[in-house]
């Protein structure tokens, strides 16, 4: 199709609605909203601190149409296992547990409760959306936050000084059932990968690209466009993996543009120099070159099979 | 049994329906039997093995949030780990029961008996057990849940490191038909439910918080009468009860020791000893720690002209803390009893506390006139 | 979930949404739909909703957009084979990829009108109307006459209708089946032509004036400049006109070997591509260089393609015979100097730079000019051209006139936009006389956009579409959001081969399938015209945009004026604000 249509192809339940909190332009609740019209009403979202604590609207407002349970910074996924084994022993087989957590919560302090519950593959769709520092407290770095970005804790004269923490090499390398990478810009991409998790069981790792307008420093209207942008020059590649080792790029960008613009257009690069950005070029190709492997190489690995004679375990 | 399984037998008869634990000396067995119980189908739970502590407190608010009964075990550090959540569960009014085995905190190292892991989580809005016999433990296991989800505050049953949790007792188990008819399932008053949502824990401002927590305290309030009632139910079925506080041998008794846990059980044989040789002493056992019984304790102790508080903990700074929450008690209004109180600080990091020592704290005490300092150490070796 | 009743519950446990809280007094700017124009209809002399009825096609209503297309333009089958489409320059898809191949597309609905589109008959008002010729102008204006409810009749000097269509147009560009079918279809609509009939000889002035209520003038430009050179005399040396009208009726003339045409425009690619189907080795002699043709693009690819060879930058001085027929033509090498009048950089004569160019026959097609002595002498002329008002009033009350005899560029579409305009004017003349006047909208509001014709549905007030805010702007592509397209080729024409279209006078372009026409129309951006493509609701962080009343509303309480949905607008149909905050 040579022109984008969305009518008839979004799902049109709102589960979000107007009069929450976030930022204009925020693609933060974008991405909520896109997510929750691919799970659909019978979802729980379990949302550690982040920016959407307080995007959710304060008590006794409240902007989602499903339960929600706010739950403190690190503890995302453990309070998710917990919702989770509870509709378990009462019979609900319907309902979907989910986390919303953002990279503070995913990356760093959250990522002990994360990892435990990926190595026990909890029935749970843990949904990182990421705006790439810790923004709700005022714009200090994480480990998300990408080299050479200005943030309240790495100044103009000491940018961040290392890359981005691969959280999705992390997550492949918990083998979990599927996991995948989404941004607000490819809204169909985003809620066909829902879609596709909801269909399975097991732990599911959605990573979100959430651009920031006071963060990055961009122009409210532009969110769109540099999520687009992201993608389009590789920084933030969409791909899927499947039991860890099935990697499949879901947009091939074509054309590939340099990273150079996706960085000129946010304030928080502005002190980057051109060897900076080439610098970054060099990293993102290989990062590119590096998922582009695993693409070809995919699958040569020994499927995992539960041992003979013992059966998967019970959800005991 | 040993106290640990008594947990895991009154967990699993209270039927709790998510458990999530980490295993720490010397809880462990706690979770390693309610482990066997769900996994040869004697327990139907489900039984998360999560990562660390911190996240067990979380999947237990998780559970609780969604309806479910909740248990967890820990000790210690463990128990330090959770203090975050431990707030989070109160002012949550999440009715999650957790036993705590009363564990020394480190460095260095110790593994032994000491109340300052849980005493050290008075603040947090958990009700407060103190367990002194196998017996009383699994009781109070089963008796937490009913507490907690009358009041919808979470409970805490602390038993005593390795003098109870891995000290064999005669347990009489009730029958599990018996306990249901006491104890039915868990029906949630505030419930995660897709077909009624609400977001739980959102922003509250200062116009509203006071009223939160002021809520709150007044569920505390009313848990020591609650428990009375609670126990009256499990006394009738049962034919047990332990009381928020009890007294023993109190009549005209000039001096009262004040203990919990297991030194109780001590004080109780040092009592019936000195009074054989005509000495005036009584006991008072402080079950319910939180909230604290200060009525109850200022009528126990209207008579005594001396009391002897033995604290197997320290606020580093002020002392032992059942003293000192015992006198403010006893401070708080006009026309209380003023007795002297001298505040012991006795068998940190599981050192024995025998009868030979608590006689001692009696003759020092008769022989005191007046507690030259707030904490009272006994039995050092600098 | 126990009721609370207003006070604070227990825990933070939510009583009510976000939607008490409106967040809409954050925004400084507000987002508003506007429709606004494309730049292809701007750009078409005819005036037609060009967007308008690509966006019917995309939607699948095929039916609608031939009748979109109707309101302004009477022959589709036509323009869409000799139409010089500005549109296609100005549309704005060429700064992404491709402009979208209008052209092609008009004339597979003009050619499934014929097919398929019973010609409509409008009741008829006491009034009618005159019109002299039944070239493009005439045609039109009659068309829009007979559709605003008139009475009318075309006189025609010729033995058959069409005007330049039929005399100048050769059959391989535009065959005679489809020129008949579609003037039979236009006559069909209530317009009478008389053939055979010169007013001002047949039937003089007065009583033509006296007959009608109201008249119409459009008798052409059909005298060709003369070369100015000598020789022009000789034998073997044709106005390019003439050599046309003959062949266009049938004849094929000897031409000898060796024909040169001399000009540039349209005329001369036509007497060039005739040639060569008549055998001869054709050259075409310009004074500028291909740039500067006025021809249109297609027609020097085409003729390229057939074999005709270029001289540029060369004028003829001198014709040169033997035995009374020219042999050769004395050339002058020309530079190009200064622009002149046309804009154009001017051709300048290079001192002593002369060569020979043999010609067995020689063509001239550098110019017409309009016959204006056979009018009446009280209609204001200047220059060599009719002197008319916007709506081709010319100085006499009730006498209107438009096409290559008014001062306008000479192509199809000018004459088809004259009629229309005319038809307007005569329509508002017709209701003053009738006692039933009619305030019409401004000319300003009638026109599209700036610079483009003047809108017979505008004039009618009986646009089919529905607009939101219509605004007469026209849409930049820097107001666009090229990211919602993706790139794709533009469908090409059908044609013959080379050797087939030399070969004989059947129509060489073949057009595109209707299929490929409806595919071709999904290309079109559809300029500042919402056609609900959701990605402003779907974009919209706040949730304050959804579907109302066959469009969008914005839900003011609840909007930042983060200006996202402007933003992504694929066609610029949403505009930002400070007004009304």
């Amino acid at each position: 199709m040579t022109q984008l249509r969305f009518a008839g192809l979004v799902p049109e339940e709102e589960l979000l609605v107007s009069g929450h909190l976030a930022c204009p332009g925020c693609a933060a609740p974008l991405a909520m909203r896109m997510v929750l019209k691919g799970l659909g009403q019978k979802t729980i979202v379990v949302m550690p601190a982040s920016c959407w604590s307080i995007i959710a609207g304060p008590w006794p407002q409240s902007s989602l149409k499903v339960p929600l349970y706010h739950t403190a910074f690190e503890t995302g996924a453990a309070t998710a296992s917990g919702v989770r084994a509870a509709l378990d022993m009462r019979g609900d087989t319907e309902t979907t547990v989910i986390v919303w957590a953002g990279d503070g919560g995913t990356f760093d302090i959250g990522i002990q409760a994360l990892s435990g519950a990926a190595e026990r593959n909890e029935d749970i769709i843990y949904v990182c959306y990421d705006n790439e520092a810790y923004m709700n407290t005022g714009i200090q770095r994480s480990s998300a936050t990408p080299w050479g970005a200005w943030t309240t804790t790495t100044p103009e004269s000491h940018p961040e000084a290392t890359p981005k923490k691969d959280m999705l090499a992390i997550m492949a390398a918990h083998r979990l059932p599927y996991l995948a990478t989404a941004t607000i810009a490819y809204p169909l991409d985003l809620i066909e990968k829902v879609h596709k998790a909801h269909a399975i069981h097991g732990t599911r790792f959605l990573h979100i690209l959430s651009p920031c307008p006071p963060g990055w420093k961009y122009s409210d209207e532009e969110t769109i466009e540099l999520s687009r942008m992201a993608v389009e020059s590789r920084v933030f590649p969409l791909v899927e993996v499947e039991r860890g080792d099935r990697w499949r790029v879901t947009l091939d960008p074509s054309p590939v543009t340099p990273v150079e613009p996706y960085l000129r257009k946010q304030g928080r690069f502005r002190h980057l120099t051109e060897q900076h950005a080439a610098y970054i070029q060099r990293e993102v190709d290989a990062r590119w070159e590096m998922i582009q492997q695993r693409v070809r190489g995919g699958g040569a690995a020994a499927e995992w099979e539960p041992a003979a004679g013992i059966d998967e375990p019970a959800r005991r | 049994m040993m106290g640990n399984h008594a947990v895991s037998w009154g967990a699993g008869l209270a039927r709790a329906e998510v458990i999530s634990a980490y295993p720490i000396t010397p809880q462990t067995q706690v979770v390693e039997e309610l482990s066997e119980m769900c996994a040869d189908g004697r327990l139907d739970a489900r039984f998360i093995k999560v990562e660390s502590e911190h996240s067990a407190m979380a999947a237990c608010i998780g559970a609780s949030a969604a309806g479910a009964r909740a248990f967890t075990a820990t000790s210690s550090q463990g128990l330090a780990l959770m203090h975050e959540m431990l707030h989070w569960a109160a002012n949550g009014r999440h009715p999650v029961v957790m036993a705590d085995i009363n564990r020394a905190m480190g460095p260095g190292w110790n593994i032994w008996t000491d109340q300052t892991d849980s005493l050290s989580q008075r603040d947090t809005g958990w009700v407060q057990l103190y367990c002194e016999t196998n017996q009383e433990v699994l009781d109070t296991t089963v008796m937490a849940f009913q507490l907690a989800e009358t009041l919808d505050l979470p409970v805490m049953l602390v038993l005593d490191a390795f003098y109870l949790s891995h000290t064999s007792e005669p347990v009489d188990i009730p029958d599990q038909e018996a306990v249901d008819a006491f104890l039915p399932r868990r029906k949630a008053r505030y419930q995660l439910d897709v077909n009624d949502p609400h977001s739980f824990g959102a922003l509250v401002r200062p116009d509203a918080y006071m009223e939160m927590r002021f809520q709150l305290q007044e569920a505390m309030g009313r848990a020591e009468a609650v428990w009375g009632e609670v126990e009256a139910d499990w006394a009738r079925r049962f034919g047990r009860r332990y009381g928020a506080v009890e007294g023993y041998r109190l009549d005209d008794a000039a001096l009262v020791l004040v203990t919990s846990g297991t030194i109780t059980s001590t004080a109780r044989f040092v009592v019936d000893r000195l009074r054989e040789g005509g000495e005036a002493v009584g006991l008072v056992k402080v079950k319910m720690f939180r909230p604290f019984p200060a009525r109850s304790l200022r009528g126990l102790l209207g008579g005594a002209e001396r009391v002897a508080v033995l604290d197997r903990n320290l606020s580093p700074g002020r002392g032992g803390i059942f003293a000192e929450e015992l006198k403010a008690a006893l401070y708080a209004g006009d026309g209380f009893p003023r007795p002297d109180v001298y505040g012991y600080v006795v068998g940190l990091g599981g050192r024995d506390v025998t009868p030979e020592v608590i006689e001692g704290i009696v003759k020092r005490t008769w022989q005191a006139s007046g507690p030259e300092r707030e904490d009272l150490w006994v039995g050092l070796n600098l | 979930m126990p009721e609370t009743a207003g006070r604070v519950t227990p825990m933070a446990v939510s009583q009510t949404s976000t939607l008490v809280s409106r967040t809409g007094s954050w925004k400084y700017i507000r987002p508003v739909y506007q429709d606004r124009l494309a730049p292809c209809i701007e750009a078409c002399p005819v005036g037609i909703d060009i967007e308008g009825y690509l966006n019917l096609l995309r939607e699948g209503r095929v039916e609608a957009a031939c009748d979109l297309l109707l309101r302004e333009n009477p022959m589709p089958a036509v323009t869409g084979r000799v139409c010089h489409h500005p549109c296609e320059t100005g549309c704005n898809r060429c700064q992404l990829d491709e402009g979208v191949a209008i052209h092609a597309i008009e004339r597979a609905l003009g050619d499934l009108i014929l097919e398929t589109t019973p010609a409509p008959v409008f009741p008829a008002a006491p009034a009618s109307v005159g019109v002299v010729g039944s070239g493009p102008a005439g045609l039109a204006c009659a068309y829009h006459v007979a559709r605003l409810g008139y009475h009318v009749t075309i006189f025609e000097a010729a033995s058959e209708p069409g005007g330049m269509l039929r005399l100048g147009i050769p059959e391989y560009r535009l065959p005679r089946r489809v020129l008949d079918r579609q003037i039979d279809w236009i006559i069909a609509q209530g317009v009478t032509i008389e053939c055979n009939s010169r007013v001002g000889e047949d039937i003089p002035w007065w009583s033509f004036l006296s007959s009608f209520d109201a008249a119409f003038l459009s008798t052409g430009a059909h005298q060709s400049k003369a070369l100015g050179a000598p020789g022009e005399k000789l034998g073997g040396v044709e106005s390019g006109l003439a050599f046309l009208r003959r062949t266009n009726a049938g004849e094929r003339p000897s031409v000898g070997q060796r024909v040169v045409v001399v000009g540039g425009g349209n005329t001369a690619m036509d007497c060039a591509r005739t040639a060569l189907r008549l055998g001869a080795e054709v050259t075409v002699l310009y004074r500028r260089t291909r740039a500067e043709m006025p021809a249109i693009g297609e027609e020097v690819d085409e003729a390229e393609r057939e074999g005709v060879q270029f001289v540029f930058l060369a004028a003829p001085i001198r014709l040169v015979s033997a035995n009374g027929r020219v042999n050769a033509i004395e050339c002058q090498r020309m530079r190009l100097g200064d622009p002149d009048a046309s804009g154009r950089r001017a051709p300048v004569p290079i001192p002593n730079d002369r060569f020979t160019q043999p010609a067995d026959t020689v063509l001239s097609a550098i110019g017409e000019t309009a016959e204006l002595d056979i009018l009446p002498p009280e209609i204001g002329r200047q220059g060599g051209s009719v002197l008319t008002d916007e709506y081709g009033g010319t100085s006499r009350a009730a006498v209107f006139a438009g096409g290559d005899l008014a001062d306008q560029p000479r192509t199809v579409a000018d004459a088809l936009g004259a009629g229309k305009r005319a038809a307007i004017g005569i329509d508002q003349y017709l209701r003053m006389i009738m006692g039933r006047p009619l305030e019409g909208p401004p000319t300003a509001e009638l026109r599209y956009g700036k610079t483009g014709n003047l809108s017979m549905t505008r004039w009618r007030r009986d646009d089919p579409v529905s607009r939101t805010a219509p605004v007469n702007d026209v849409v930049r592509y820097e107001e666009l959001n090229p990211r919602h397209f993706t790139r794709e080729p533009r469908r090409r024409d059908g044609r013959l081969g080379v050797l087939e279209s030399r070969g004989g006078f059947g129509e060489v372009n073949l057009g595109l399938s209707r299929d490929q026409a409806l595919e071709e129309a999904q290309r079109c951006f559809n300029c500042g015209v919402c056609n609900r493509c959701d990605v402003c609701l779907t974009f919209c962080p706040d949730v304050a945009i959804r579907h109302a009343d066959g469009g969008y509303a914005v839900a003011m309480d609840y909007c930042k004026g983060c200006g996202v949905c402007a933003e992504e607008c694929p066609r610029g149909a949403l505009v930002m604000t400070r007004e009304g905050l």
